[in-house]
């Protein structure tokens, strides 16, 4: 129990430092960027009127000879005040060679500046009010594409801060507040109605509807009684519930779908590559192009202002900005989105795999299907009771859903001893009561045993040919009789593979049961076609052998699919409650419903469509201004607002991600 | 070997991740290192020899700060 305490108090400190950290950080950057952006403007509007009344009017607010004078001392808290982190962090570059974009913005304000004691003697014109201009025009650009990165991860600060802070928790007979760290696991809490529940466990008494779409995406509320589970951060909302503590700290649903997102985050788009190989080269490239077109203006001009201005113009208008950002952004605005509808996305490569997807292959069990087989019929030639009891008997010993329904369907009271068990997965069990020998299978088994089944085919296929599973029970080789076993499809898998075949998508079943059954419960859902009895260790391989006519997605519970979901170019792994399949797929779903796929798919597509749209005008906007600024065609201040306004535009299209309906 | 989160203050381009991650690669110990400007973080892995002194030097001679470094 100890080291428990000790793994919530970290884990959940932790978090905690996390939310408080990550806020602080941005927030700490957020408020010194607002405040240069006053100081900056303070001096700068000043600076700005002292040169566009020289510009503009063709007359000077202040006498020729004070002219220079003041605007060297108002330029200088913008540049080396206002401005002194970007400068130093920029000239740093210089003589460590990690140069970053303040290494562009820092060499040519400098480099401005000091014209204006130059121009003392006369060989250059002043650009010391420009270089003020251009550090305060890059600070707000700056404070602009702070605030939109700040609304591009809104999703997923807001995750962060779905956890409770307190836990009303029954103590004896009195009901005490405690801290959620000091929550343990088997401590039973109590949520009122319109109460989150603090944690995750199973509900032991009381009634009530749960709204989980804070971490499900799944809108309507889901009825919890004794012995379901709940989620901790979604909320109760009519009943008082009474609930175990299952899970605390780092191993609740929310934590693990936290860290998803936050690894998530991490991970690179392969379309990154050629963006991130270009910004690693780009700073000291675009500063050797600077100085060569200086050269160049001054060689073939001869006019040495002219070329500063064109050689200042190429270093502020290149912007590494937009071509580093393009990318990340545009991930972070989709995971967050994601993370709001339960789909989380946890492989950048798989957005941009998505794409070339033909394939979807859709496991039937528990994706398609409800997952909770209950027996609807059972046909025997012996006596009813005795089929059954025997079957439970062996069942019992299984974990497989079909085990469960017949266990539950018997609902014995005590179980006899089964000796030599076992089980032959994809096909069913052996073991002996006694000194019979039972089995309890499918057709492979039976063949397998050659046991004759020939009287009963007729009826069996009846059974299959609705799309329920059949288990036949033999005792000493001799066939008692079986039992049907019907898997409800779930209520949005129908339009949902609708949808996507309708998007042109290839749509595949593939399913340990026999290909009847399998048939019949495509034709219910409308999928074209069916691959029927795979053995569950074969269902990767049959996924290879699809991948030869195209990309395959293939969709599953992640629990038995792991290999399948692995083998597939992008595997989608569906979670069912709190069991989060989280290690097998590219992308995890936190509901169960194959709407998610879809919305998976849809929201894969749009992320990606805008990385490739932001790389495109990061790319295209330096590809059009540098040469523009290397001809002379652009000022300085011009170039600087066009670099300002393009990472902006990048932030700002990702941000308009939120606008695509998934 | 051991992980650990550093909180990162002074990003704010791709290229400055990439200065970062080439630095911090750069101390002997240091096996991966991944840093993300979007959260304004960086994992790395390291032997336990690495110090977090070590860490924070790395960062600031990119020209950043570590505000906190913290195991994973």
């Amino acid at each position: 129990m100890e080291s428990h305490e000790h793994h919530s108090m970290n884990i959940d400190g932790h978090a905690q430092h996390a939310t408080v950290q990550s806020e602080s950080v941005e927030e700490i950057e957020m408020r010194s960027w607002k405040r240069k952006l006053i100081w900056a403007w303070v001096f700068s509007i000043p600076i700005a009127f002292l040169m566009l009344s020289e510009r503009l009017f063709g007359m000077s607010l202040l006498p020729e000879e004070f002219m220079i004078p003041a605007l060297l001392i108002l330029a200088f808290p913008v540049v080396f005040i206002v401005g002194w982190s970007t400068i130093r962090g920029g000239m740093r570059g210089f003589y460590t060679f990690y140069f970053s974009m303040d290494s562009l913005i820092a060499l040519g304000t400098v480099v401005a500046y000091l014209t204006g004691f130059f121009s003392y003697f006369g060989f250059v014109a002043d650009y010391s009010g420009v270089s003020a201009m251009i550090m305060a025009i890059f600070i707000t650009g700056k404070y602009i594409e702070a605030k939109a990165k700040g609304r591009a991860s809104q999703e997923i600060k807001k995750l962060l801060e779905l956890g409770a802070k307190k836990a009303l928790v029954l103590r004896g007979k009195k009901e005490v507040e405690i801290d959620i760290t000091d929550v343990q696991i088997g401590d039973i809490i109590i949520v009122k109605p319109g109460e989150k529940i603090p944690t995750d466990g199973v509900v032991v008494r009381g009634e009530s509807a749960v709204d989980e779409s804070m971490v499900t995406g799944e809108s309507l509320p889901s009825e919890k009684s004794k012995g379901n589970n709940v989620i901790g951060a979604t909320i109760n909302q009519d009943g008082i519930l009474y609930v175990k503590v299952t899970k605390i700290g780092k191993d609740t649903f929310l934590a693990h779908i936290i860290k998803l997102v936050e690894e998530a985050q991490g991970t690179k788009v392969p379309i990154q590559k050629l963006a991130d190989k270009i910004t690693s080269i780009f700073v000291p490239l675009i500063i050797v192009v600077a100085l060569i077109s200086f050269a160049n203006w001054w060689i073939f001009t001869g006019e040495i202002s002219r070329a500063l201005g064109v050689g200042i113009a190429v270093l502020v208008i290149a912007c590494p900005c937009s071509l580093g950002l393009a990318v990340p952004i545009s991930l972070m605005v989709g995971s967050g989105m994601g993370a709001k509808a339960g789909i989380l996305i946890r492989k950048g490569e798989a957005i941009q795999t998505m794409k070339e997807v033909k394939i979807i292959v859709f496991d039937k069990t528990g994706t398609i299907t409800k997952g909770k087989p209950e027996v609807t019929d059972i046909y025997s030639i012996a006596k009813e009771s005795y089929l059954l009891e025997i079957s439970a008997t062996l069942e019992k010993l299984s974990e497989h859903p079909i085990a469960r329904a017949i266990v539950a369907k018997a609902d014995l009271k005590s179980y006899k001893k089964v000796t030599n068990f076992s089980i032959l997965r994809g096909r069913g069990l052996e073991g002996k009561i006694g000194t019979k020998k039972i089995l309890i299978g499918n057709r492979t088994l039976m063949a397998e045993n050659r046991v004759d089944i020939k009287k009963l085919d007729e009826r069996l296929q009846s059974f299959e040919s609705v799309g329920k599973t059949t288990m036949i029970v033999v005792e000493n080789k001799k066939v008692l009789g079986f039992i049907a076993v019907a898997d409800a499809v779930k209520d949005d898998s129908i339009t949902a593979i609708n949808k996507l075949k309708m998007e042109g998508y290839r749509t595949v079943m593939l399913t340990g049961d026999n290909e009847r059954t399998a048939l019949a419960i495509a034709k219910q859902v409308g999928l074209s076609e069916v691959i029927a009895n795979v053995l569950p260790e074969d269902k990767a391989k049959k996924v290879e052998e699809l991948q030869k006519e195209g990309f395959v997605a293939f969709v599953g519970d992640g629990v038995n699919d792991a290999p399948a979901l692995k083998q597939a170019n992008v595997g989608i792994a569906m979670g069912s409650g709190t069991d989060i399949a989280i290690e097998a797929g590219d992308l995890v779903l936190a509901k169960s419903s194959l709407t998610g796929v879809v919305q998976a798919i849809h929201l894969s597509r749009a992320t990606f469509r805008k990385i490739k749209q932001n790389l495109f005008w990061a790319f295209a906007y330096n590809v059009v201004a540098i040469p523009l600024a290397i001809g002379g065609v652009l000022q300085p201040i011009v170039a600087e607002i066009a670099m300002a306004l393009s990472s902006i535009t990048v932030v700002m299209n990702a941000n308009l991600l939120r606008k695509t309906r998934i | 070997m051991k992980k650990i989160k550093l909180t990162i203050s002074g990003m704010h381009c791709g290229s400055c991740a990439g200065n970062i991650e080439r630095s911090v690669s750069k101390v002997s110990g240091v096996k991966s290192v991944s840093v993300r400007m979007m959260t304004n973080t960086g994992i790395v892995e390291c032997e336990d020899s690495v110090s977090d002194e070590d860490l924070k030097k790395a960062v600031a001679k990119a020209g950043y700060k570590v505000m906190k470094a913290e195991k994973e």
